[in-house]
C-alpha cells in the first residue's frame, strides 16, 4: 500500500516533470522556426546545430546542466527542454521547407503574402513532419525525465536509481515499470491520434 | 569459363500466336512474327501497342499467357533464364546503366559473374569501348553519372555486346537522345550493324529511324501485328489505314502520281558510255583508269546494255566484245511518272534503270536511292 | 602539454587548462575513453552485422518485415535507462548490459534503413540487371545491397549516436567509461569534473557522428544525385 501510494506519487511528478520540459519545448521550438523561416542563413544555422547537438549523449546535457543552472526541479526541466527543442524544431523545419516549389510558386501567383502562403500552403504541408516530431519529443521527454532524477528532478527515476544503489529490486521494478507503461501508452496514443489527424488526401502518400 | 552460349548464331525467332494480358487488357494479342537470322527487325507502334512487352517475352523478362517463342526451333521456356538472358544482348532508353558501378565495372559485369579474371575483363572492356568509338582510357574509371546521354547509351550498347551474343534486344535505344545525337548515333549505328553481323530486334518510335536502321519493320497497333515488311513494302502497299499513317505516305508520297522520274534520277556522265563492239580487255582497263563499277552500251537493236565491271573481268581475254556480255535495262523516259517506273522495277527484280531524255541516256533510277531520298 | 605555447600566457585560459589537467588526471580520463570507445566499437560492430542481417532476412521474408519492424519500435520507445535496469538481472552489472543495450537501441535503424534500402532499390535498375542475366541471388548482392548502401550507412550513423548514448548510460551501472566519470562529477558536485568530462564526451560524440557523416555523404556523392 505505501508502495502504491509512493508509486503513484511518483508518477504524477514524473508526468508532471516531462510535460512541463515537453510544453516549454514546443513554446521555444515554435518562434525559433517561424524567425528562420525568414532568414534562410539562420535557418541552415538552426539545422546544422540541431543535427550537432543530437549527436551529444543525453547524459552529457542533463549533467553539464548542473555546473551551469543548478540542480532541482528547474534545471531538470531545462535539460529536458533542450533535448526536445531539436526534434520539433528539426522536424517543424523540414515540413515547412520540403514543399514542392511549385506550389509555392502558384501560390504567389494567385497573390497569396508571404504569412498566408506559411499559413496556408506551408504548415499544412509540414503538419505530419510536425506531428512526428512532437511525438518523438514526447517520448524522449519521458526518457531523460528519468536521468534527470539525478540531478534532483525526483520522480520515477528517483525511485530507480534508491533501488538501484540499495539492490532493492522491488523498488527498481517500481520505478521502471511504470516509465515503460508510459513510453507505450504515448507511443500507441500518438498513432492512434496521428492516423486520426492525417488528412485524407495524405495517408496513401506514406 | 562456366558458361556456355545457348545458340552462337540466330537462324529465327519465331512467336507463334502469343498472348500476353494484364487484367481484362490485352498487353500483346495472338501475335505471329518471324524474325529471319542477321536481319534487323523494327518494332513499330504507338505507346502502349505492346512493343516492349513482345520485345520482352523473347529474352523472357515476360512470360506469354499462351502462345510459343521459339529461337532455332527451340522453346525459350525450355531455357533457363538467366542462360538465355546471358546469350541475348539487351539495351534500354536511359537509365540503363548501374550508378554504382563505373563504366569498366558495368560493361565487364556479366563477364565478372563468369568468372573471367581482371585482365581478360579489362582487355575486352577496351575492345568494346574502342567499338562503340569512346577512348577507354578516359571513360574506363567513370560513373554514369559524369557521362552524357549519348555517351551513356555508347556504354549500353558496349554492356549489350560484352558477351558477344549473337541475338540483340533494344528498346527504343536512342529514345531519349535529342535530335542531333540521335542521327549521330543512327549513322554510327548502321555502320556497325554490318560489322556485327548479328540478329536485332529494335523498338522504336520513329519512323525515320525504322526506315533508316531497319531490314524489316513490323507495325503493332492495340497489341497486335498490323502489318510486317521491308520499308518500301510498307510504303508502296500499306495494308491499312494505320500503316499509310505510321509511314506517312498520305503526306509525303501523295505527290508521288505527280512526280516524274527525271526528279529523282542521278545525273549521268557521257564517260559511262563504250562502244559495243569494244573487246572486254580493253574496256578493262578504260573502266579501271575511269573508276567505273558499270558501264553501258547502244545495242544494234536500240535498246541498252549494262556491264558491270566483275562481268568484264570475267570475260577477261576470250575475246568477247562488250556487245556479247552486255546484260539488258530497263530504260524510262525521264517524263515518266515515278510511281510506275518503281512498280516495274520492283516486278522486274531489278534495282537500277536507265532514264533517257529523247533519244539521250541522261540519267540512272536507283530505287533505294529513290526511297531514301523521299524519307 | 599544457603548459606551452603563449595561450597559457592568459590567465583565464590557464586556469582552464590546469582545471582540465586535474579532471583528466584524477579521473582517470584516458582510461575512460579507452574503455568507452571499446564498448562502443564492440556495440556498433555487433549491431551493423544483427541489424543488416536482420535487415536482409525481413526483405527475403516481407511477412516478418511488420512485426519485426514494430517489435524492435517498441524496445525503442522504451526509456534506455529503464532498458538497461531491466537487462541487469540477466547481464549482471557493467559493461554487459551496457553493450546488449546499446545494440538493442541500434539494431533499429540500421535494419530499418536496409530493409527500406533493399526494398525501394528502382525498378528500371533491378530490371536491367535481370535482362542482363543475374540470377535473384546476384541482384541482391550486385544490385540492391550496393544501391541500398547509402541508406544503410545513414542507419549506421543514427546507430553510432545511439550507441554512444547508452554507452555513456553505462557509467551508472558500473560499466566504466566516461559515463563513470560523469556521475562521478555529479555525486561530488564537483563541476570542472562534470564540466569537462561532459564536454569531452560531446565532442567525442560529435567526431564520430561527423565521421559517420562524412562516410554517408562520399557514398552517396559516389552514386551521384540518387538518393
Ligand atoms: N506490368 C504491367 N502491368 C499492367 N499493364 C501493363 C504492364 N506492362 C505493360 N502494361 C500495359 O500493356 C500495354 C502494352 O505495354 P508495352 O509496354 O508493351 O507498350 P509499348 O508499345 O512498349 O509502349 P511505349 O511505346 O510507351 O513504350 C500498355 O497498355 C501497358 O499499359
Ligand atoms: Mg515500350
Amino acid at each position: 500500500m505505501v508502495i502504491s501510494a509512493e508509486i503513484l506519487q511518483a508518477t504524477l511528478e514524473h508526468f508532471f516533470l516531462a510535460y512541463t520540459a515537453l510544453l516549454a519545448g514546443i513554446i521555444v521550438a515554435v518562434p525559433l522556426v517561424l524567425l528562420s523561416l525568414y532568414s534562410e542563413r539562420l535557418a541552415s544555422l538552426v539545422m546544422k546545430f540541431s543535427n550537432l547537438v543530437q549527436a551529444v549523449p543525453s547524459f552529457a546535457v542533463v549533467a553539464v546542466v548542473v555546473p551551469l543552472i543548478g540542480i532541482g526541479f528547474t534545471p531538470a526541466v531545462i535539460a529536458i527542454m533542450l533535448r526536445v527543442l531539436l526534434p520539433i524544431v528539426k522536424n517543424t523545419y523540414i515540413g515547412l521547407f520540403n514543399v514542392d516549389p511549385a506550389l509555392i510558386d502558384s501560390a504567389k501567383g494567385i497573390g497569396l503574402t508571404e504569412f498566408q502562403i506559411i499559413r496556408n500552403v506551408r504548415l499544412p504541408n509540414a503538419y505530419p513532419a510536425i506531428f512526428a516530431g512532437v511525438k518523438f519529443a514526447a517520448i524522449l521527454a519521458n526518457s531523460i525525465a528519468v536521468l534527470t532524477a539525478l540531478i534532483g528532478g525526483g520522480g520515477l527515476g528517483s525511485m530507480i536509481f534508491e533501488g538501484l544503489t540499495n539492490f532493492n529490486t522491488a523498488k527498481i521494478l517500481a520505478g521502471t515499470l511504470p516509465v515503460i507503461a508510459i513510453a507505450l501508452f504515448l507511443d500507441f496514443s500518438f498513432s492512434v491520434l496521428e492516423h486520426r489527424l492525417t488528412p485524407e488526401y495524405l495517408k496513401n502518400e506514406t | 569459363m562456366k558458361f556456355k552460349k545457348l545458340f552462337n548464331r540466330i537462324e529465327s525467332i519465331k512467336l507463334e500466336s502469343v498472348t500476353k494480358s494484364y487484367g481484362d487488357r490485352f498487353a500483346v494479342r495472338d501475335l505471329d512474327l518471324e524474325v529471319r537470322g542477321g536481319e534487323l527487325m523494327i518494332l513499330i507502334g504507338r505507346s502502349g501497342s505492346g512493343k516492349t512487352t513482345t520485345l520482352r517475352m523473347i529474352n523472357r523478362l515476360i512470360e506469354p499467357d499462351s502462345g510459343r517463342v521459339s529461337i532455332n526451333g527451340a522453346n525459350v521456356e525450355d531455357f533457363d533464364p538467366v542462360r538465355l538472358r546471358r546469350s541475348i544482348g539487351y539495351v534500354i532508353q536511359n537509365i540503363g546503366l548501374l550508378p554504382h558501378l563505373n563504366v569498366s565495372g558495368n560493361i565487364g559485369l556479366i563477364l565478372k559473374l563468369e568468372g573471367w579474371d581482371q585482365a581478360k575483363i579489362r582487355e575486352r572492356v577496351s575492345e568494346l569501348l574502342n567499338f562503340v568509338s569512346l577512348p577507354p582510357k578516359s571513360f574506363m574509371d567513370r560513373y554514369p553519372h559524369q557521362l552524357s546521354g549519348g555517351q551513356q547509351q555508347r556504354i549500353g550498347l558496349a554492356r549489350a555486346l560484352a558477351m558477344d551474343p549473337p541475338l540483340l534486344l533494344m528498346d527504343e535505344p536512342f529514345g531519349a537522345l535529342d535530335p542531333l545525337l540521335r542521327t549521330q548515333l543512327q549513322d554510327e549505328f548502321c555502320k556497325i550493324k554490318k560489322e556485327l553481323g548479328k540478329t536485332i530486334v529494335f523498338v522504336t518510335h520513329d519512323i525515320n529511324e525504322a526506315f533508316k536502321l531497319g531490314d524489316r519493320v513490323a507495325i503493332m497497333d492495340n497489341a497486335s501485328l498490323v502489318q510486317v515488311g521491308t520499308p518500301e513494302e510498307l510504303i508502296f502497299e500499306p495494308s491499312n489505314e494505320l500503316v499509310s499513317e505510321i509511314v506517312d505516305s498520305k503526306r509525303k508520297y501523295r505527290h508521288m502520281e505527280a512526280l516524274k522520274v527525271r526528279d529523282m534520277m542521278q545525273s549521268l556522265d557521257s564517260g559511262y558510255f563504250l562502244e559495243g563492239n569494244m573487246p572486254a580487255e580493253i574496256a578493262l582497263r578504260k573502266m579501271v583508269d575511269a573508276g567505273l563499277e558499270v558501264a553501258f552500251v547502244f545495242k544494234e537493236s536500240g535498246t541498252v546494255g549494262k556491264i558491270p565491271l566483275n562481268e568484264v573481268l570475267k570475260a577477261g581475254n576470250t575475246g568477247k566484245s562488250l556487245n556479247d556480255i552486255s546484260k539488258s535495262l530497263l530504260v524510262f523516259p525521264a517524263d515518266a511518272s515515278l510511281f510506275e517506273a518503281l512498280t516495274q522495277l520492283k516486278e522486274e527484280g531489278e534495282s537500277m534503270a536507265l532514264v533517257l531524255g529523247g533519244e539521250m541516256p541522261v540519267g540512272l533510277l536507283f530505287s533505294d536511292r529513290v526511297l531514301q531520298g523521299l524519307v | 602539454m599544457w603548459n606551452g605555447g603563449c595561450l597559457s600566457e592568459i590567465p583565464i585560459i590557464n586556469d582552464v587548462l590546469t582545471e582540465v589537467q586535474r579532471v583528466w588526471d584524477t579521473q582517470l580520463l584516458s582510461l575512460r575513453t579507452l574503455e568507452h570507445l571499446y564498448m562502443f566499437t564492440i556495440a556498433l560492430f555487433v549491431s551493423i552485422l544483427i541489424g543488416i542481417a536482420v535487415g536482409v532476412l525481413i526483405y527475403r521474408s516481407p511477412k516478418l518485415a511488420d512485426p519485426v519492424l514494430n517489435g524492435l519500435n517498441v524496445v525503442e520507445t522504451i526509456p534506455d535507462v529503464a532498458l538497461l535496469v531491466l537487462l541487469l538481472p540477466i547481464f549482471g552489472i557493467g559493461a554487459g548490459p551496457t553493450v546488449a543495450a546499446s545494440i538493442l537501441y541500434s539494431i533499429l535503424p540500421i535494419t530499418r534503413n536496409t530493409y527500406t534500402g533493399l526494398a525501394n532499390v528502382p525498378r528500371e535498375y533491378v530490371e536491367i540487371a535481370e535482362a542482363l542475366g543475374l540470377n535473384p541471388g546476384e541482384v541482391l548482392m550486385r544490385v540492391r545491397f550496393p544501391l541500398a548502401l547509402p541508406l544503410i550507412a545513414g542507419g549506421i550513423r543514427i546507430a553510432v549516436v545511439f550507441t554512444m548514448g547508452v554507452v555513456t548510460l553505462g557509467g551508472l551501472i558500473a560499466a566504466g567509461g566516461l559515463g563513470a566519470a560523469l556521475q562521478n562529477g555529479i555525486q561530488l558536485y564537483d563541476m570542472g569534473t562534470i564540466l569537462v568530462t561532459g564536454a569531452w564526451v560531446g565532442l567525442l560524440a560529435v567526431i564520430l557522428d561527423g565521421g559517420a557523416g562524412v562516410i554517408e555523404n562520399r557514398l552517396k556523392v559516389r552514386y551521384g544525385t540518387w538518393s
